[in-house]
């Protein structure tokens, strides 16, 4: 398996990458941080950290411990801790997060729903492992 | 007791010489045991599994990646019929620059070399990949045109554009991305997609284009191509491919960490 050198989370150092040429059909569940570049149609889920890049089209229900969604998504998202969403992102469905930032010119369809924080969010995470 | 066993075409008089080297220095070296060399008559298999009945030490082949592959299916599957609790490492003695690249990814040199790794006798246990009923210890290769992947019966993977689809247990030439190694110790597969370079002069796949998606089980199918592995063997799809209960312990080079 594929070992990572450090823990901030960027392209290169996800468990998982679904690159542009690659289509996914079904429930894709994977255990660690996961990059999306490419097409997914059923279910994502994970419990770290989910990527989704600017030419991603994903047509599913999302779950993840945090997100940075960038690309387009088609189906409720539903976020344990901290969910950014950039300037390039359009998404269709409703929203579950504990803490959300929104880049201007975003595209947001549906309902957006503050939980209580279940997990560490995203700055957390990334303080404690500088204290490390 | 060292079981020398040579691949079919090391016994063409153009390798004469070169085995004669080789025997000088298992001399030497003092590495004396039996050696067997194949022909119409015998297999590899059979002479495995013979040997390691009988209670040979080592096994060591002679010849290129594939007598190597071979061996390493050999002992996997004698280890597992007999129930063998105790371990016999492979050793091997590459023999001729073709089809031979398997050696140097594990720093055994090259014939004379060889002989050298083989009397530091620097034993690494490592996984073994299991497609249908073959193992593999680096790769499991097929193009992506007209190939069709299911991973652990949850999803399915078609790809776009054309490229390689790599199952890596220990990646020999592949190139990962930045901060990705692998790992023939970890007990995980990985499946890579490489797109190919698309520029004039670009055959190599840039990080942006690759994907990287570690797996339990998957099935791979194409109605045209086979799944190589090692780099020498053919297996037709459809090919399940999983991390195997049984490993292998080869003696490496020095150098090679895992």
């Amino acid at each position: 398996m594929f070992s990572k050198d450090n823990k901030k989370v960027e392209l290169k150092d996800a468990e998982t990458i679904i690159g542009p040429s690659i289509r996914v059909k079904g429930n894709f569940h994977g255990e660690g941080d996961i990059v999306i570049e490419g097409k997914v149609e059923g279910s994502i889920k994970t419990n770290n950290f989910l990527l989704v890049g600017e030419k991603a089209k994903i047509v599913a229900e999302v779950e993840a411990g945090n997100a940075q969604i960038g690309g387009d998504i088609t189906g409720n998202l539903q976020i344990k801790g901290y969910l950014e969403i950039t300037s390039s992102a359009k998404i269709i469905g409703d929203i579950e997060c504990s803490e959300i930032s929104i880049e201007k010119g975003a595209i947001i369809n549906g309902k957006c729903t503050m939980i209580k924080n279940q997990t560490n969010s995203h700055k957390s995470k990334l303080e404690e492992e500088e204290e490390k | 007791m060292h079981i020398y066993i040579y691949d079919s075409f090391v016994n063409q008089k153009k390798y004469d010489a070169t085995a004669a080297r080789i025997e000088t220095r298992i001399t030497d070296l003092g590495l004396n045991g039996k050696i067997v060399r194949l022909g119409m008559m015998n297999s590899v298999d059979e002479v495995i599994e013979n040997e390691m009945k009988k209670g040979a030490k080592t096994i060591i082949v002679v010849g290129n990646n594939t007598i190597f592959n071979k061996a390493v299916n050999a002992i996997a599957r004698t280890t597992q019929e007999i129930t063998l609790t105790r371990r016999i490492p492979l050793g091997f003695i590459p023999v001729g620059k073709s089809d031979n690249d398997i050696a140097g990814f594990f720093g055994m040199g090259f014939e004379e070399d060889a002989c050298n790794t083989i009397s530091a006798r620097r034993i690494q246990r490592l996984d073994l990949g299991l497609a249908n009923d073959y193992y593999f210890l680096t790769e499991a290769t097929i193009p992506t045109n007209g190939t069709d992947i299911e991973v652990d019966q949850n999803y399915s993977i078609q790809i776009q554009e054309a490229g390689n689809i790599k199952v890596i247990n220990f990646a020999t030439t592949t190139k990962l991305p930045k901060n990705f190694s692998s790992s023939a110790v970890d007990q995980v597969l990985d499946l890579y997609i490489e797109k190919k370079g698309s520029g004039l002069f670009s055959r190599k796949p840039n990080e942006a284009s690759q994907s990287i998606i570690p797996f339990k089980f998957i099935t791979i199918l194409n109605k045209t191509k086979p799944v190589i592995i090692d780099k020498s063997i053919q297996i037709n799809t459809p090919v399940n491919i999983q991390i195997a209960k049984q490993k292998i312990d080869l003696i490496i080079g020095k150098g090679i960490n895992f």
